[in-house]
């Protein structure tokens, strides 16, 4: 007669591996930025309570632990991001003639974009800031 | 090179335990003694009744996958000698499978899943008897030839902690042979392999853990295959919303 021991995943599994330690590493990036989003939201409800609520909400992204906590989550998406971009040969496959496009370069052509996108961005932002400020004044 | 190692074993014999216990034994190894060396001399000469599973000794047929030092392995693939600095090696069966006896793992669940996947070349209409083969270029052949590597060994499902948590999930073997065989050119089976793969415990269950490429001993990749399949799954999805929207069935 059968009497089989069955299988029983254990809270701890993902401690067992590095291959697993690093990806709940790579999925617990969504914390922080969780946490960061719910800091946008409350700005969005504090700028339509007016002109004192939106300050004192910048003073609040401003305090120090709000700030640490903006660095997280600046080190978690790119972490993320990175993660992604080495997976992503995994997934897309474009055929050629004689194979398919080679997984570097398929890196690449995020990557670069992602990093065009870091810079123009922000440039864009200060410039625009700028130009309200300016032309407010 | 050679030496002497333990090789610490997981026992477990249903007429006699009601929980594995551990055995402990003492075994020479030269440069090619393999894991499954190392058990057919445990059986040969220390314990007789210690029972795992083996056939070919040469990473074909599949058989002797355990748990070696906490990673899934294949018995003949994997040599004592990579294991000289440590104090001793430790085997256990298969991760997220049920245990029968010692090191025998339940695969059943695995064959059920690849089974459900349909994986065969299918025809709307078989050419008839005597005219040839279904021909196919070497770069169609290339689209899916790495995933029909499977040995069908499960080191992937003791590998994936998917699998682990839900048992229903019909995991990395079965959906890289799924790609397989939509990948094939000579197929046309994809529309009833795609329900699964679009279902619940198909593609969509795979969260890119990866770890069971890494386990892989033939080099599948089923992870890729899987969220490749991903993508088939989307393209499906469109597909299914543009034939509804046109009023035809959701097939």
């Amino acid at each position: 007669m059968r009497k089989p021991l069955l299988p029983r995943q254990d809270a701890l599994w993902w401690w067992r591996h590095p291959a697993y330690r690093r990806y709940m590493l790579r999925e617990a990036t969504a914390l922080p930025l969780f946490l960061y989003a719910l800091c946008l939201l409350y700005g969005v409800r504090e700028l339509g309570r007016g002109e004192t609520a939106f300050n004192a909400w910048l003073a609040f992204m401003g305090s120090p632990l709000i700030i640490v906590l903006q660095a997280l989550a600046l080190l978690a998406v790119l972490w993320h991001a990175w993660t992604w971009f080495q997976l992503v040969p995994k997934i897309l496959v474009i055929p050629t003639r004689n194979g398919s496009v080679p997984g570097q370069w398929l890196r690449l052509a995020h990557l670069l974009p992602a990093v065009l996108c870091w810079v123009l961005l922000p440039l864009l932002a200060w410039w625009a800031l700028g130009h309200v400020v300016g032309g407010a004044a | 090179m050679s030496g002497s190692l333990t090789v610490r074993v997981q026992r477990y014999r249903p007429e006699e335990d009601d929980a594995p216990w551990w055995q402990s034994f003492e075994v020479p190894w030269s440069e090619d003694t393999s894991v499954l060396d190392a058990l057919n001399h445990i059986k040969d000469v220390e314990d007789g009744s210690l029972s795992y599973r083996w056939s070919c000794r040469m990473a074909i047929c599949g058989s002797c996958g355990l748990m070696v030092n906490d990673e899934p392995r294949l018995g003949c693939k994997t040599f004592l000698r990579h294991y000289a600095d440590a104090d001793e090696i430790v085997l256990r069966p298969l991760e997220n499978l049920a245990v029968e006896r010692d090191l025998v793992s339940d695969i059943d669940p695995m064959l059920a899943h690849i089974e459900t996947v349909q994986p065969w070349l299918q025809r709307e209409q078989a050419d008839p008897q005597g005219t040839g083969e279904y021909l196919q270029t070497p770069g169609q052949m290339a689209r899916y030839e790495s995933f029909s590597h499977c040995i069908n060994c499960g080191l992937c499902y003791a590998a994936c902690p998917q699998f682990g948590r839900n048992p229903d999930f019909l995991g990395p073997a079965a959906l890289t042979l799924a790609q397989r065989y939509n990948l094939d050119s000579r197929d046309e089976g994809r529309d009833s392999r795609m329900p699964f793969l679009n279902g619940e415990d198909g593609v969509w269950s795979c969260t890119f853990v990866g770890y069971c490429s890494d386990v892989c001993p033939k080099d599948v990749d089923p992870a890729a295959a899987i969220n490749q399949g991903k993508v088939a799954s989307n393209v499906n999805y469109a597909v299914n919303l543009f034939r509804l929207l046109r009023g035809g069935d959701d097939a």
